[in-house]
């Protein structure tokens, strides 16, 4: 009897366990309204470089490799169902899914890869100025493209073949802006490479032949400097990720107050990002949830230019490293959302490592100080007087806490402010600052998108204006690392990089956020992504 | 009549003429470089070299305002430097949301406005008269961002009785065709929407119409007041005619012609309004787009917009002076 009893308990208290365990099903139907924050700018995908057009197009045009759901880093197989290297690392292969059709109808398969790699390497000239990626990535166009060709080796296989080794190649071609858009539509659209007016190519302004892919949803409607929608796509070929909803609005909604205000009133469904202030009234409203995006994918750092007394003394720079109050920098303007900088770029990217950056000590700064042999400790310092940044919520509020710490150990700083596109990117680029405010937010987790791109690449051969920091020997790692034919080789490089940036302290890290969304309760499916790679297939709404 | 037609709008070119090349030269004089807005992070000095060629910002100012100057001549007002879509395609989808929300707010204030206007006027120095002239001080003075997010708060957010963004339900996707939502969705037959539109402007007109409302109940509680006090309404009354009859023929028939022409002049006052009171309701109408045009120094949509508007304006102006004639004969001959 007593056996029994305790059987039944057991039976009782596993069967709770599965209940709550148990994921609840997932119910179809209705319209996701996400706020954006801000409007599309094309919807041609090789045509847009911004982060709104990014973040709609993934969802309907699909790439050949992609990332993980939640992972900033980690490749899986879209379009290709595999791939491989040659010996060179110069040729990949990649082997397609069969069977995948296009929205428009007509077949996905190895032509229309080449057809759109074709593309990327032969942009017309006048197109440029919109496809930042393609030329980054490939090193420019035509004779220029580290593209050498790209060939179907039959109707399911492709061969891309490269003139350089590139070890970033297949984490770049995770980028939307590679997806692969239907033929028929891209010449329909006029994005064929035979117009060079971007005005003219309606397949990136809305109209015909715009944003054909492979994807869960597919394009209905831009009503532009409002709205983009899309709809499901019934037909979709990974029939376990149909998407859930019928369709998205993608509404811009600049202001992060109205975004609040939005989800509040119950007219938002899905805020993609939201102010770090806003976070604790999220919390506190029992209708909303707050979205953790898990890990970060930016950095944010007091920048620095080596021709300017005392920042030029790499002393000085390690002093106000010591300088700074990390934690209340995070508590105060982070609201938490964001940890200490262990690195020049977070701890997501691939071969991070923790460089043990000095943390707070003001005895520690001092003593920097005395040694660095500097007597004039006046510094002219700049932050931007108008705008927030995902890694720099309140550029004001920031500044007078660290100008606080720096005139603490002994600094002189002389404030200084502008708007952030009415001179100061253009001064601090061209040098004309001493020590400002900026930071990077990631275009794919390699090393060398924020150790060289955003930082401390050469330009031209010479150290960038920003900077002004030489390094010989950190340039060459760098570009070692990016020739690399293998990942062991290009890990060994850019740990070399790591730790000759270390050793020179060119600028200091502060903190790497980690932007929040916030979303209405009933929103069930979502993964959050630090790189903003977020499949809006796999979303529900739990309502009536 | 004619006359002073062509003699106005004839005088309204040499302004249009000013207007461009002060607007050139103001969006060039601004801090900044349109490179940044369009390359954002991606910007090399490679880069920012190649747009300016072909944006034709390479150019000598005056080669640049020539040809500005030709193409608005020929009806190419430009395109967005951001997205490149065209500026009057653009300003045609826009410019009916802008409307419907001025005229939203117009009903607003000018249904609202006269008749407080009156009511204090007959009441004049008592309670309800220092109330009404209080509230009018109020709304002249509050800036219309400010009332607006304080509605949004209230209406929308704590009292969920009222819709705070756009100008229909996104959840339905009605797709406009003329872009004043209120015929299409009657003309759609959609009586559900036809509401959900209305539901959508009570908010932003009560923001954007809170400044004229304060103007014209004060005009016409001003204008009450003198007319009441003139000797042919003291005659009207002393002849034992009725108070109601009195007011209707005798002060307010008087008292119209200020009234008129401050409604009108309120016109331009409301697309200025527009501006912020469609940021504040993420309205899809011209306002908006401005504001984010000036964001990202988007010069051709900035110029072009505020050119367009002026010409707005310009014409408005025009049709309450001929109306002004029209209503008092006087003026034509001035």
């Amino acid at each position: 009897m007593k056996n029994l009893r305790i059987g039944a308990i057991l039976g009782a208290l596993l069967m709770v366990a599965a209940a709550c365990s148990s994921t609840p099903a997932a119910k179809e139907g209705g319209t996701l309204i996400v706020a954006l924050p801000g409007d599309i700018v094309r919807t041609d995908t090789a045509l847009t470089d911004d982060s709104n057009s990014s973040y709609v197009i993934q969802q309907v045009v699909e790439t050949l490799v992609g990332l993980e759901p939640g992972s900033t880093s980690k490749v899986v197989p879209v379009l290709a169902e595999s791939y491989t290297v040659s010996a060179d690392a110069l040729t990949y292969t990649f082997k397609l899914r069969s069977g995948v059709k296009f929205h428009d109808g007509t077949d996905f398969n190895a032509d229309a890869v080449v057809y759109n790699y074709n593309r990327f390497i032969n942009i017309p000239t006048a197109l440029q100025d919109y496809t930042y990626y393609i030329g980054a990535v490939f090193g420019g166009y035509g004779a220029d493209s580290n593209l050498e060709s790209a060939t179907a080796v039959d109707a399911s296989t492709v061969a891309i073949k490269l003139k350089k080794a590139s070890s970033n190649f297949i984490l770049t071609q995770t980028l939307p802006v590679f997806g692969i858009q239907s033929p028929t539509a891209l010449a329909l659209g006029k994005g064929d490479n035979t117009e060079s007016d971007v005005t003219k190519i309606t397949g990136a302004q809305g109209g015909a032949g715009a944003m054909v892919g492979t994807g869960p949803f597919k394009f209905d409607k831009w009503t532009v400097g409002d709205s983009v929608e899309i709809v499901k796509n019934a037909t979709y070929w990974d029939t376990a990720h149909i998407a859930h909803v019928d369709a998205i609005v993608f509404r811009a909604v600049a202001e992060e107050a109205q975004r609040l205000n939005g989800l509040a009133a119950g007219e938002i469904d899905l805020a993609q990002t939201i102010a770090p202030v806003d976070a604790a009234t999220i919390a506190a409203n029992k209708d909303l949830q707050l979205i953790d995006r898990g890990s970060s994918f930016n950095t944010f750092q007091i920048s620095m230019n080596h021709n300017y007394v005392p920042v030029s003394n790499p002393k000085i720079r390690e002093a106000i490293a010591y300088a700074i109050d990390y934690d209340y920098l995070i508590k105060t303007f982070y609201a938490g959302a964001a940890v200490k900088a262990t690195n020049w770029m977070p701890a997501g990217v691939l071969f991070a490592k923790d460089l043990a950056l000095p943390s707070y000590d003001v005895a520690k700064a001092k003593a920097l100080i005395a040694e660095s042999g500097e007597t004039d400790l006046t510094i002219d310092f700049w932050y931007p007087n108008d705008v927030t940044r995902p890694y720099m919520p309140d550029p004001k509020g920031i500044f007078e806490a660290i100008t606080a710490n720096l005139e603490a150990v002994g600094f002189t700083i002389v404030p200084n402010n502008a708007p952030w596109r009415g001179g100061y990117l253009d001064d601090e680029y061209a040098g004309k600052y001493e020590m400002w405010l900026l930071g990077w937010t990631g275009d794919w987790a390699g090393p060398d998108n924020f150790l060289k791109t955003a930082f401390f690449g050469y330009v031209g051969g010479e150290p960038s204006t920003e900077f002004a920091y030489k390094n010989d020997a950190l340039e060459a790692a760098m570009n070692a690392a990016l020739a690399a034919g293998t990942d062991a080789e290009a890990k060994t490089q850019w740990e070399l990089a790591q730790d000759l940036i270390r050793a020179d302290m060119p600028t200091v890290p502060v903190a790497n956020s980690k932007p929040q969304a916030a979303a209405s309760i009933d929103l069930k499916g979502f993964i959050g992504s630090a790189g903003l790679n977020e499949p809006l297939n796999l979303v529900w709404l739990d309502r009536p | 009549m004619g006359r002073y037609i062509v003699r106005r709008l004839l005088a309204a070119i040499p302004v249009l003429i000013g207007l461009s090349i002060l607007l050139f030269a103001y969006i060039r004089i601004l801090p900044g470089d349109p490179c940044v807005a369009i390359l954002g992070q991606h910007r090399t000095p490679e880069a920012c070299a190649a747009l300016r060629e072909n944006l034709g910002l390479d150019l000598p100012l005056w080669q640049q305002y020539i040809s500005y100057l030709l193409k608005t001549i020929s009806g190419d007002l430009g395109a967005s430097v951001v997205n490149s879509q065209p500026f009057v395609a653009e300003f045609l989808t826009r410019f009916p949301g802008t409307i419907e929300l001025t005229i939203g707010a117009l009903i607003f204030s000018i249904g609202v406005g006269i008749p407080l206007g009156r009511l204090a006027a007959r009441k004049v120095g008592g309670w309800l008269d220092g109330l009404i002239t209080g509230v009018s001080l109020f709304g002249v003075s509050i800036p219309v961002f400010v009332l607006g997010l304080a509605l949004v708060v209230i209406f929308g957010v704590i009292l969920g009785w009222l819709p705070t963004q756009g100008r229909i339900d996104a959840r339905a996707r009605f797709d406009a065709t003329s872009g004043i939502l209120l015929v299409d969705t009657l003309f759609a037959g959609r009586l559900d929407l036809f509401v959900d539109v209305v539901r959508h402007l009570i908010l932003p007109s009560i923001a954007l119409g809170s400044i004229p409302l304060a103007i014209i109940t004060r005009i016409t509680r001003a204008s009450v007041i003198e007319v009441a006090n003139e000797d042919y309404v003291r005659t009207a009354r002393s002849k034992g005619l009725k108070e109601k009859t009195v007011d209707n023929r005798h002060v307010m028939r008087n008292a119209w012609l200020p009234v008129t022409t401050v409604v009108g002049l309120q016109v331009g006052g409301l697309l200025g309004g527009a501006v912020l009171t469609e940021t504040v309701f993420v309205w899809n109408g011209v306002g908006r787009w401005v504001v984010d045009a000036i964001e990202n120094h988007d010069y051709p949509i900035v110029q072009s917009t505020i050119l367009v508007f002026a010409v707005i304006f310009l014409i408005v102006n025009l049709i309450v002076d001929v109306g002004y004639a029209l209503l008092n004969p006087k003026i034509r001959y001035q």
